[in-house]
């Protein structure tokens, strides 16, 4: 790095990651990956250029350095726009490991093969309508060291394991299915904090058989109560996306918005490097991959829009401070801005009152997938609704999916549940490369359009 | 590291996991170099350059499975993951259909490596980036870029197995993607993206522009957007939504594991129609020059051209090794175990054609006064288990009484299993998407739309 003409960032990043997948009463597969290396970026004549190597000797970094630089030369002469500068931000120096690490890789394969047998077994015992289930069992260990020109120099260390069971109900040749999941960062009293495997699979067979006989919604607009897996999904793909800064740059639905009311007074949203409320949270990150420290960024407060999330290049162009939202999946992707732990603040409401508040609509839960649109629309598939009639639940719907304009839907809040719940942290946000993250909050009810039958 | 290099760290790793106390073994490495320059917000942003050799070894001991990954390759890391891989092995409980196939020798598959293709530079990925950016700002400055990317490289695949195989392929591919959307004033359209990929470098720069152009326009047509009407009834799929929306789902559901496994709808259905007459799927990787082609599978079978689908009735299941074996009777791998040196043999597709149909895309948009939605993109979830989906149009249009007008919230829900049973016309028009599904437009009757 001495000597060395502009910007230059160095990223020591190994990933070892263990698999186990059972199903039908048979080990599958276990899968043991490894892949580690530098990722290099350098900033000179005013391009980035990034270059990356998998030996770790030093004439081989030298020359992924060198080619970085060159690619950074290449791209220079091809920009048109101002050359990028960078924020500095709070640069982290020293070690950080977070919990959990030893609990994880330290357990035998024997012991997790083991489990997620186990867990099978029950869910495909669930009832006499499953016709087969599966459970799977992963974790990734990762190891980081960052230093840059300008003084970032830290290495960080943490575990990840996730946990997935589903079942096939059929009955009469119809086929329905039902699954849970979880994921945290730290060791398995972190996985296993709000329900046990066994309460998992459990659960993902009652769902598959009750769905069996649960009809499609009506299609429309209607009130809805979204638990905190779909507030998840909501705040992840419907809100995050469209204030991470490089899509701001280019025109999302947030551009411009910063001290406007884009929500109910009731909405304080957020996304944060930190496990807020409770220890575990599957996107936890202590320093991103710049090396900028990861702490909370409230983006929405109390309805007003107040913050992007940016990387040290947005903060500069932004002239505000970087978020610690770089993030790179493996030693060979370059940091881009992601999400972390993304989450709506708790309220005062019950779920009970919010039920009994409700005179027609659904209560929805079980994230299934989700995107969101530049235009602020969204989209949610959902596992299982059930229909909220004159303040009472009712009957069980499937093949939900719902739909909205972000900014007008979190506009129709009226009401948030004083409980939180992080639910997503087994999921994968795709940017170009996969970014482990997490999402939750209270429930919430609001008006969306459900997709359904006409 | 050439594919002499790479055979013969196969070889080592083959030979030392047996001296080790695997029964059978097989080794895979590959080794790419890519490079290429992002687009961000409308310009350039950074240029890559990336190498990087990975193996995966899969090692049978008793009839038990062990699989290590790893892209270290210093004496000291292969050894450890020899004794990873044998030491999984010896906790896994025995498979009778674990093995490993004993495959003949390939055909060729021409095309797929190009020198013009490896001698691309990241210089010249830089020089067309800018020139995709030209083309698409040279159609109407509202359209934003907010990533895309101009990429080319070589991939060096080498397999050697205890059973006998022993294969290598070399390959090309160069390939151009854009995101983003159109911003006129506060109005924001919804995003769309687009691209283009192929083996050979002739013939790729009329496809740089004409990608340029194409994109530029789908995210034109989205300005403007006013809600549809809701109805039961017609609509119209892209290329685009039946190669990512209809399927992905179908052919998953064709993987012989979904079958075995009670995940599959279509297990009862071998020899049955399944779609109307007009729907033929096949799979053919043997294709010169396609993105897709190979002339082996993960686990070195030979690949070949597959009928899944004739005039509407199923014809195969797609099989790997370990599912022909749990099949039984004599049944054969189809050549589709799918998946790289990093990965296990999984189950997939690779160069899938929907045949031409009989009508002019023209002719199917013409619906007189019957309403059509045109579904440019589907965002949305298809259980592929039960054929529910649900979700967004995209990109799309109700074209109604000669009428066309972009639309937004507007939702589609069905079943895709019905779907296919309900299929009125197909185009006689089809396009490549991503290199490696051709498809036509699909005509579809029955289908709800929700308009918000």
């Amino acid at each position: 790095m001495r000597g060395q003409d502009g910007f230059v960032e160095l990223r020591y990043h190994s990933k070892t990651s263990r698999s186990v997948q059972v199903e039908k009463g048979r080990v599958e597969r276990t899968q043991f990956r490894r892949r580690s290396g530098v990722g290099v970026r350098v900033l000179d004549a005013g391009g980035w250029g990034f270059a990356s190597t998998g030996s770790l000797d030093a004439r081989s970094v030298r020359a992924a350095v060198d080619a970085a630089r060159a690619a950074a030369r290449a791209s220079a002469r091809g920009r048109r726009g101002t050359p990028p500068k960078l924020a500095r931000g709070q640069l982290a120096r020293g070690v950080f490991e977070m919990p959990g690490i030893a609990d994880v890789l330290d357990r035998p394969l024997e012991e997790k093969i083991g489990m997620a047998t186990r867990f099978e077994e029950v869910a495909r015992n669930g009832s006499s309508s499953i016709r087969s289930a599966s459970c799977g069992y992963s974790e990734i260990y990762e190891e980081k060291a960052i230093v840059t020109s300008d003084g970032a120099e830290v290495a960080t260390r943490l575990v990840r394991p996730e946990l997935r069971v589903q079942a096939i109900a059929e009955r009469d040749g119809q086929l329905s299915s039902g699954f849970e999941s979880i994921g945290s960062t730290g060791g398995w009293e972190c996985l296993f904090r709000d329900a046990s495997g066994e309460e998992l699979a459990e659960r993902a067979a009652a769902k598959a058989t009750d769905l069996l006989s649960a009809k499609h919604p009506e299609g429309g607009r209607t009130t809805v109560i979204l638990a905190p897996s779909i507030v998840g999904l909501l705040v992840h793909e419907a809100i995050g996306h469209t204030v991470e800064a490089d899509f701001v740059q280019a025109g999302s639905v947030a551009a411009g918005k910063i001290g406007r009311r884009v929500a109910s007074d009731l909405v304080t949203l957020s996304d944060s490097g930190i496990s807020e409320f409770y220890h575990g949270a599957g996107g936890t990150i202590p320093v991103d991959d710049e090396g900028v420290i990861a702490g909370n960024t409230t983006i929405i407060r109390d309805g007003v829009l107040v913050s992007y999330l940016h990387n040290r290049e947005s903060a500069a162009k932004f002239g505000v401070e970087p978020t610690g939202n770089a993030r790179a999946w493996e030693y060979s992707d370059q940091p881009l801005i992601r999400m972390r732990n993304t989450y709506l603040s708790p309220g005062r409401q019950t779920l009970e009152e919010m039920i009994a508040g409700t005179t027609d609509g659904y209560l929805l839960e079980g994230a299934r997938n989700g995107q969101a649109d530049s235009t602020g629309e969204f989209m949610f598939g959902v596992q299982e609704a059930r229909r909220i009639r004159n303040g009472k639940l009712a009957e069980l719907v499937r093949g939900v999916s719902i739909t909205g304009i972000a900014f007008e839907v979190l506009g129709t809040v009226d009401a948030v549940s004083n409980e939180f719940r992080w639910d997503l942290g087994s999921g994968y946000c795709g940017k170009g490369q996969p970014a482990k993250v997490d999402a939750g909050g209270p429930y919430i009810r609001c008006r969306a359009l459900l997709g359904g039958e006409q | 590291m050439d594919e002499k290099k790479l055979l013969e760290l196969c070889d080592e790793l083959v030979t030392s996991a047996r001296r080790g106390g695997a029964d059978e073994a097989e080794a895979v490495a590959g080794s790419s170099r890519h490079v290429q320059t992002a687009l961000e917000n409308d310009d350039v942003h950074t240029a890559h350059v990336n190498e990087e050799t990975t193996f995966g070894l899969r090692v049978l001991v008793r009839g038990s499975l062990g699989f290590v990954t790893a892209n270290r390759l210093d004496r000291e890391s292969l050894r450890a993951c020899i004794d990873e891989a044998i030491a999984q092995a010896r906790v896994m409980p025995t498979d009778p259909f674990n093995g490993l196939p004993i495959s003949g020798p390939p055909a060729e598959v021409p095309g797929l490596w190009d020198d013009a293709v490896a001698a691309v530079t990241v210089e010249d990925t830089a020089t067309r980036a800018v020139e995709l950016m030209e083309r698409v700002k040279g159609v109407d400055s509202r359209v934003r870029v907010d990533s895309g990317s101009v990429s080319a490289g070589t991939h060096r695949g080498a397999l050697v197995s205890s059973a006998g195989t022993r294969v290598t392929e070399c390959s090309t591919s160069i390939d151009a993607h854009l995101f983003g959307m159109a911003v006129d004033g506060d109005e924001v359209a919804s995003f769309d993206y687009d691209g283009e990929a192929s083996r050979a470098f002739h013939g790729f720069e009329a496809k740089l522009g004409e990608l340029g152009e194409r994109f530029a326009r789908k995210c034109l047509f989205g300005l403007g957007a006013e809600r549809a009407r809701s109805y039961k009834g017609l609509v119209l799929l892209s290329p685009e939504a039946v190669a990512e929306f209809v399927l992905p789902s179908l052919t998953s559901v064709m993987a012989a594991d979904a079958v075995r496994k009670g995940r599959s709808p279509l297990a009862s259905k071998f020899g049955e129609a399944i779609a109307t007459e007009s729907f033929t799927l096949i799979d053919d990787p043997t294709r010169a020059g396609a993105v897709g082609s190979t002339a082996t599978d993960r686990e070195g079978v030979p690949t070949r051209r597959l009928a899944l689908v004739e005039r509407g009735v199923l014809q195969s299941f797609l099989f790997n090794h370990y599912e022909a074996r749990a099949l039984g009777n004599g049944a054969r791998s189809t050549g589709h175990a799918s998946g790289s040196a990093s990965t296990l043999p999984g189950i997939a597709t690779m160069q899938l054609e929907l045949a031409a149909g009989s009508t002019p895309l023209a002719k199917l948009r013409d619906g007189g006064s019957q309403p059509i939605v045109y579904v440019g993109r589907f965002s949305g979830s298809t259980n592929a288990v039960t054929g529910d989906f649900s979700g967004v149009v995209k990109n799309g249009s109700l074209i109604e009484r000669g009428k066309e007008t972009a639309i937004k919230e507007t939702t589609i829900a069905g079943n895709l299993y019905e779907l296919l049973r309900s299929i009125v016309g197909v185009s006689t028009e089809r396009r490549a998407v991503n290199g490696v599904t051709t498809t036509p437009s699909l005509l579809i009757d029955g289908i709800s739309v929700t308009a918000g």
